[in-house]
């Protein structure tokens, strides 16, 4: 009787710890407003909910993106100035200023972040700062529009439709409101394709890209999706307070603040913001409280010093800190073992038999156009001639080889492929389609060509399986079908025992595989693969050589640089060699062996014998 | 006219240098550490202080107080480099950002705490003082801090120039991994360079007080102008910030001039901001 009841998919979720803890969390926070008959706990409460909601909006584009920026501040003035301006002088309700006041600051932030992006971390942190201060100019010295350091005061006129009301419970919920719909928002987010290609480009740009994530394009979503919720902030603080002035809304040390609350709470994290706001703003209530009366600033030591502290002993914040013990946590809660016995019917989500080769065509097939032709390709750093006239092809299923001594232009020639760097003449085409200079490097991937990189490239901070779930995305949008298909290819890469781990704490081996999977997993037609097996253990690269032989039988064309010699002989189909930029040889392993010229510039003696 | 613009040359070129000796701190510390010191200005505003109570309590002139204020605030970034800068040396950028914004943000506070909100400065009895010629007004202490500010922004060139710490300092800023093959012990000149950073600015700081107020924030104002010279002059060039110093001491005479004293903080943020992007490694910085 009871076990059909909770078999039924809908009501049996509501008996899990997992579900039912958050929603405990939810209905405390819906009571939280009116259980307080105090103005002084319901100023605090409300704000808890508007700090939270800004540090959650900042964490959008400073906490997933990566992106740090210390000019908030203005997005948020200008939500404020905009909305009040909007009342004050046409009498338009602050509802519809609010959007009003949202959609100006997120055109301003498309105006200055898409040219800031391009600047390293600390230059844009600088470069945001400097916006914002302009800014703050502009409000305190355009004094017919704004009465300048004056301020602007909006008169009591309670009311719905005037955003003001004569309590301070509906301000509450209003703030509630915003915290909840933005927790909704990084949720909805941190679970997506999204997601995973903002963290993914915090983490490393060059790799994101070289799996197709259009990383400009995602950070400028991520900054206008923050700063909007920032501006409607504004509007609130304007509406709560009835007063705005340039010093309170456009303050360097609200910037400061926002990432403050999401680092200690736990910077990229989805509740790690709302965290910092319910520990810090009591926290800042009660030593205004305490030390206030003994003189200002002194609550901002506190601040300043655990901002210290936090980013160099606990970077991980109060929520990673919690990550450990979360899980056992729920674990002991009633309902656990329900969980438990849940899940174990759940089936595996891979089955073992994925490493079987596709319909397979590795004969070399010459009647065939190429699938890549590259054409007098030349590049020059200064003076320095990096590439110098190569020209090459390579056929469908087909194992090229790249060789040559240190510096010769090989990763030079990967780059230019790849949209890393553009040529400075010749020509690259591929499946008969001219790609010369395509650029920026995510729309090669998106092409079907895939790389991997020499200095491997992980996303430290994700794991494993996210990791190669990046570069599944680049070819289906559901979070579910790129954990199917990033399983199975940790299956096949061998890395299925370490789905889980973090891609940090992977050896050397471990982090090569990844990079094949990862690449591997954007369905490359054209892969290339550079010093995949370098610093590698004989056993080890025995067994990449048994990947890639399996990669090659799936019928994905490879274009291989490596120095090993044992590897690149026996994969290859044919070799290429490249000296001071150009190309000296070109025929199969074995002739390549015996070839003078190479063996004078790359080979050695010791390799005849 | 004629005279009017000479007057304006003159008055931004002693700013600048006042700029320049505080910005080629911030140019050494970036260009050895790869750290932006976001507590840069709090330290010259602890400067000013410095001078300030040395001068009101034991009637110590502001710029003898530099032979004080130089080798404490050398000390002062030994310190604060080993607590908090060496840690985060190897972090990610964010760690190191708030590290010391969140320096800032102490620093900023303990003065407001300590001496209030209120604006001090030195009335000595040069302060007030000019020389005229021609119909040029020259400001005694503001010439004094110009000669002093290049003199010891000359120093520092000549001490990196010529002795072995300095050489080891600029092998490391050139490359760091072939300077710590060299036996150079870098831990240790990171150290000493964060040190010299912060006593130029600290001595700026002095040299500052008979001409313009201290308060708590005081700080904030002139590393944002900092910054600016720094990203003009090249991020990694001395020499540069020098010259971008004086670039942004004229640009604000003269559009405080010719546009409004409000607007000219407003003009070199655009320049800030149009140098970072189409030219990123300043006007004299390597690429």
């Amino acid at each position: 009787m009871k076990m059909s009841f909770i078999s039924r998919k809908t009501a049996h979720g509501l008996f899990l710890p997992k579900i039912y803890f958050p929603l405990v969390l939810l209905l405390f926070l819906l009571v939280l407003p009116i259980l307080p008959r105090n103005p002084f706990y319901e100023d605090l409460i409300i704000m808890i909910f508007f700090w939270g909601t800004l540090a959650a909006s900042w964490n959008l584009v400073g906490g997933f993106a990566g992106q740090i920026s210390l000019g908030h501040t203005a997005f948020f003035g200008i939500g404020a100035y905009t909305s009040t301006l909007l009342w004050l002088k046409f009498g338009l309700s602050p509802w519809l200023g609010m959007f009003a006041g949202a959609g100006l600051a997120v055109l301003v932030a498309v105006a200055i972040g898409y040219p800031c992006f391009r600047l390293k971390s600390h230059f844009f942190a600088l470069a945001t700062i400097a916006f914002a201060e302009v800014v703050r100019l502009v409000a305190s010295y355009w004094r017919g529009l704004t009465q300048g350091g004056v301020g602007l005061l909006i008169s009591f006129k309670p009311g719905i439709e005037n955003f003001i009301f004569r309590g301070k419970i509906p301000y509450a919920y209003i703030a509630l409101g915003l915290m909840l719909l933005i927790i909704l928002v990084s949720y909805s987010i941190r679970n997506s394709r999204f997601g995973f290609y903002l963290i993914s480009l915090r983490e490393d740009q060059d790799a994101a890209e070289s799996l197709g994530v259009k990383t400009s394009r995602c950070k400028l979503i991520a900054l206008m999706i923050s700063v909007l919720f920032t501006a409607i902030g504004g509007t609130f603080y304007a509406q709560y307070l009835l007063f705005i002035d340039p010093d309170s809304v456009f303050s360097l040390s609200f910037s400061i603040e926002l990432p403050l609350l999401a680092i200690i709470g736990g910077l990229g994290t989805v509740i790690g913001p709302i965290v910092g706001a319910f520990i810090l703003t009591p926290l800042d209530v009660l030593l205004r409280g305490w030390l206030g009366g003994i003189s200002a600033g002194l609550n901002f030591i506190v601040y300043g010093t655990v901002l210290v502290v936090a980013v160099i002993y606990f970077p991980r914040g109060i929520v990673g800190w919690l990550s450990t013990w979360y899980e056992p946590f729920l674990r002991r809660l009633p309902g656990a073992n329900l969980a438990v016995a849940l899940e174990g019917t759940v089936s595996p989500a891979f089955s073992s038999d994925t490493s079987e080769p596709k319909d397979s065509d590795p004969g070399d097939e010459e009647t065939k156009s190429p699938l890549f032709k590259a054409q007098s390709l030349t590049k020059h750093f200064g003076g320095l001639a990096a590439v110098k006239d190569v020209s090459f092809q390579i056929k469908k299923g087909e194992i090229l080889g790249l060789i040559g001594p240190n510096g010769a232009g090989k990763t030079t020639i990967f780059n230019l492929i790849t949209g890393f760097l553009s040529p400075d003449s010749g020509r690259i085409e591929f499946k008969g389609e001219e790609i010369t200079g395509l650029k920026p490097p995510h729309k090669v991937c998106m092409k079907y060509i895939g790389r991997t990189f020499q200095l491997v490239k992980p996303f430290n901070n994700m794991t494993a399986l996210e990791n190669v779930m990046v570069g599944a995305f680049s070819r289906v949008k559901k979070a579910k079908e790129a954990r199917e298909e990033a399983t199975k290819m940790l299956d096949f890469i061998g890395l299925l025992g370490h789905r889980d781990s973090l891609a940090s704490s992977l050896t050397l081996a471990d982090r090569k595989r990844l990079e094949l999977g990862k690449a591997l997993s954007t369905r490359p037609e054209l892969l290339l693969l550079d010093e995949v097996v370098a610093g590698l253990n004989p056993r080890e690269i025995e067994e990449i050589i048994r990947i890639i032989k399996a990669i090659s039988n799936q019928g994905i064309t490879l274009f291989i640089i490596e120095h090993v010699m044992k590897a690149i002989m026996t994969l290859s189909h044919r070799i290429i060699v490249l000296h001071h930029g150009e190309k000296i040889a070109e025929s199969s392993p074995t002739e390549i062996s015996r070839d003078r010229r190479v063996i004078d510039a790359y080979l050695g003696e010791e390799y005849l014998a | 006219m004629l005279a009017t613009v000479i007057q304006l040359i003159i008055n931004g070129l002693l700013l600048g240098g006042i700029y320049a000796l505080i910005s080629i701190g911030l140019t050494l510390i970036f260009g050895v550490l790869e750290i932006i010191n976001f507590a840069h200005g709090e330290f010259l505003m602890l400067g000013m202080y410095a001078s300030y109570w040395l001068f009101q309590l034991f009637g110590v002139d502001p710029y003898l107080s530099l032979l004080m204020v130089i080798p404490t605030f050398f000390l002062v970034g030994l310190a604060v480099q080993r607590i908090i800068i060496q840690p985060i040396i190897n972090a990610p950028p964010l760690n190191q950002i708030f590290a010391t914004v969140g320096l800032s943000l102490v620093l900023q506070n303990v003065a407001l705490f300590f001496w209030k909100a209120d604006y001090r400065t030195v009335r000595t009895a040069y302060s007030t003082l000019c020389l005229k010629t021609g119909g040029l007004m020259i400001s005694l202490p503001r010439l004094v801090a110009f000669v002093l500010a290049i003199a010891m922004i000359s120093a520092l060139l000549m001490f990196l120039k010529r002795t072995y710490t300095g050489k080891a300092i600029r092998a490391l800023a050139q490359e760091k991994r072939a300077a710590m093959l060299m036996g150079i012990n870098v831990y240790r000149m990171y150290q000493i360079a964060f040190g010299i950073g912060i006593a130029c600015v600290g001595a700026a700081g002095a040299i500052l007080i008979p001409i313009y107020y201290a308060f708590p924030t005081v700080g904030a104002l002139f590393v944002l102008i900092a910054f600016v010279v720094v990203i003009l002059g090249g991020y990694n060039s001395l020499v540069g910030a020098l010259i971008g110093g004086l670039i942004i001491g004229l640009v604000e005479a003269f559009s405080g001039f010719f546009l409004s004293p409000h607007l000219k903080e407003a003009v070199y943020f655009v320049i800030f901001i149009l140098i970072l992007l189409f030219r990123p490694t300043g006007l004299f910085g390597r690429g």
